[in-house]
């Protein structure tokens, strides 16, 4: 029995050692350059749109190559990144899936994280992007992903709100402060931003200051372009928004809303929060909760000389295959499908934002399917001079710093200055280790 | 006098009882061994094996911000849990009528567990346009901002805990219910009103339960993970971010494994410690008394 044991035990210790040390050698399947016989899981995050969507399109696929059959997995966004970060850790990850930009650095630092798509180019085409884009999944030279649609944040408002106040939409920073007065003798908030998941408040500031000074915060290559005098700046912005009832505080915020997102909360639903800053490819959830034509998007913030610089765009989603997949061409295959496919984009629709495919833009152009405020939103940020967000900006780690400086602003734990020193010692520390 | 010595039955072999067992030991090996030392050496993996991870733990104020709040939620929530499930499971160990219908009543929150449907009543409750803000402004009083102040958020994830006392209640209630009657009645004849009795006959003969459950009631505290990651999401100011969250936005939202993985060990031997330390402080050693 005592044999029995310690054998066990030694087996234990030999397979912890093992997956231990192992894990980084993949074992990469080359393409053969036919389709065979296969099954694949696709997985995805989403909305109810989204889902219905995407499983129709799974079921054309599998009318027309029923010898690859598509198994799909899909759920919402709480919780996905940590179970697909799980899943990629543990090698059980689906041969296709829907990423978001910045995973591409997390979850492939090396580039070989997911499959090189260059390679698989007798099935997947990527003629129909443009260079730029098709350059947003590369990492270090391999092409990881390839972008479904590119989105940017821009403001939306409840018309009906606004127009029983006698408010026009904001079209500067100061018509922006302004707004706080009116509102706030009506106990109401032209807008809405948060320090959770969305991070939708230091991303403002962001673009205030990348408006006033011209430079990018954080660089593609990962370099922080602020000074500690930009964030000082920013956060400064920031406080100034609380102090004139433009936003609530973090403390009203989360009293009022406890830990639901802003779609769901009665104060975003009864209109006493007027206005959110949001993605186009993601403001349906927004609409759905109120009345039909309510919500409106509105003008890109400027300075007052019209300057409209500094807002940003980044891929909306993208796709990516399994590092390790058996079956590389038959998944190319399908993700050529999900882009190119006119059916397919047909289904789809604008439940990923506008495609950044020309073959599928055409093609739901002809349908009179791109429409609503995901088509206003891209116009609005296709009109202005906007920059390309650097993957590393949204990295969770940076993010939590973000969070951190503001919350302290707000709650008044830090003064300005010293939060902005912590903010700028940690993303220069932090981004010095990822970059090495 | 003869010794009757029992055999195995004809052609079952010794390992017949390990093949029987063999279930349990195979999920053991799979779901407790296996990761216990997977984890021990990714805690000690930074770039080849180190202890790099142990190292930066302790100069990380986020670890020490987040054991302070797990000890303050220990040290505030057992003793209260205790109190309040033993008052109750004394209570239901009278004979009333339909005494079957409360114990279950009682039991039932502790199930729940930290839900969806318990997390969207939380909300309700004390948002700050909640039921309890209501209840407070017609009282007269002030409105508390539950959420948003930091120490009423981590007030109302120990009420959530509180609120589910069931388990430690039926332990206590079993323990009660072995009490022999006698003990009590020769107390009575002795002149002790219900207090004595409680203090001099209940609480001795069911301390070694009390024990049971404090240690376990501990441990489950030092490891909460779901209340305040359901609840707060470990804010506002990072009040309510116990060191079980701390590992899981180590692991899964921020991909270092060796981090998550050292504060895991660091946070087992803490508790083992304090459990050490309960035993010798209370002088229970959990072996039967000759």
């Amino acid at each position: 029995m005592k044999n029995i044991f310690y054998k066990a035990a030694t087996l234990c210790c030999v397979l912890a050692l093992s997956s231990c040390t192992s894990r980084k050698n993949v074992k990469v399947t080359p393409p053969d350059g036919t389709l065979d016989k296969c099954s694949l899981r696709f997985s995805w995050w989403g909305g109810d749109d989204r889902h219905e969507a995407t499983l129709k399109a799974v079921k054309l696929w599998n009318n027309r190559h029923p010898e690859i059959r598509i198994v799909p997995e899909y759920g919402g966004w709480d919780g996905w990144t940590e179970k697909v970060a799980a899943q990629v850790k543990s090698g059980t990850e689906p041969d296709v899936m829907q990423i978001n930009y910045d995973w591409i650095i997390t979850l492939s630092p090396d580039g070989s994280g997911f499959y090189d798509l260059e390679k698989l180019n007798s099935f997947l085409d990527l003629s129909y992007f443009d260079k730029n884009i098709v350059s947003f999944g590369r990492v270090k030279g391999k092409m990881n992903a390839a972008a479904v649609s590119l989105s940017g944040r821009s403001f939306f408002y409840n018309s009906r709100v606004y127009d029983s106040l006698g408010a026009d939409y904001p079209q500067t920073w100061s018509d922006l402060t302004a707004l706080g007065s009116s509102f706030g003798s009506a106990d109401m908030y032209p807008i809405d931003l948060d320090i959770q998941s969305g991070g939708t408040a230091w991303y403002l500031a962001v673009v205030y200051m990348q408006q006033k000074t011209g430079r990018e915060f954080i660089t593609d290559d990962g370099q922080l372009g602020f000074t500690y005098e930009d964030i000082c700046s920013a956060l400064r912005f920031y406080k100034e928004l609380e102090d004139s009832h433009v936003i609530r505080t973090v403390r009203s915020r989360t009293d009022e809303d406890g830990n639901a997102a802003l779609y769901q909360s009665s104060e975003f639903i009864s209109g006493r929060v007027a206005g959110v800053l949001e993605w186009g490819s993601a403001i349906g959830k927004y609409e759905s909760v109120l009345p039909e034509g309510v919500l409106e998007a509105g003008p890109l913030l400027s300075d007052e000389n019209g300057n409209c610089s500094g807002w940003m765009i980044k891929p909306s989603l993208m796709y990516a295959i399994s590092g390790h997949t058996e079956h590389p061409d038959e998944a190319a295959a399908f993700m050529d499908f999900l882009l190119n496919d006119e059916e397919c984009a047909e289904l789809l629709g604008t439940t990923r934002g506008i495609p950044a495919s020309s073959k599928a833009e055409t093609a739901l152009e002809k349908k009179g399917c791109i429409s609503g405020l995901a088509k206003k939103s891209t116009d609005i940020l296709n009109a202005a001079d906007t920059v390309t967000i650097s993957p590393y900006m949204e990295l969770p780690r940076m993010k939590s710093f973000y969070n951190a400086a503001i919350e302290s602003v707000s709650y008044g734990t830090a003064d300005i200055d010293e939060a902005a020193k912590q903010m700028y010692d940690s993303i220069n520390e932090y981004l010095e280790k990822i970059r090495k | 006098m003869k010794t009757r010595i029992y055999r195995n039955p004809v052609g079952v072999s010794k390992y017949t009882g390990l093949a029987l067992i063999s279930p349990f030991i195979i999920g053991a090996v799979l779901f407790i061994i296996y990761p216990f030392i997977a984890s021990f050496i990714t805690g000690f993996t930074s770039d080849g094996i180190s202890v790099e991870n142990f190292r930066n733990i302790i100069s990380d104020g986020r670890i020490k911000a987040s054991a302070a709040v797990t000890l303050k939620y220990t040290i505030i929530l057992v003793p209260l849990k205790l109190a309040v499930s033993l008052g109750v499971a004394f209570l239901l160990n009278m004979e009333l009528k339909g005494i079957g219908i409360y114990r279950t009543a009682f039991y039932i929150p502790s199930i729940l567990g930290a839900n969806l449907a318990v997390i969207i009543m939380w909300q309700y409750l004390f948002t700050s346009g909640g039921l309890v803000n209501q209840l407070l402004e017609k009282a007269g009083l002030f409105p508390v901002s539950w959420y948003g102040d930091p120490d009423a958020a981590l007030f109302i994830i120990v009420l959530l805990r509180l609120w589910e006392f069931g388990s430690a209640m039926v332990i206590f209630l079993a323990a009660l219910r072995d009490i022999p009657r006698e003990l009590y009645d020769a107390a009575k004849v002795d002149g002790c009103g219900r207090l004595r009795c409680f203090f001099s006959v209940t609480i001795p003969q069911i301390k070694n339960i009390i024990f049971i459950n404090l240690i376990l009631q501990t441990i489950a505290a030092m490891q909460e993970f779901s209340a305040p990651y359901m609840i707060t999401n470990g804010g506002p100011l990072g009040s309510t971010r116990t060191v079980g969250m701390l590992i899981y936005e180590e692991m899964f939202i921020y991909g270092d494994e060796g981090t998550a993985n050292a504060v895991s060990w660091l946070l087992f031997v803490f508790i083992a410690a304090v459990i050490f330390l309960m035993y010798r402080l209370t002088g229970i050693s959990g072996r039967k008394q000759k």
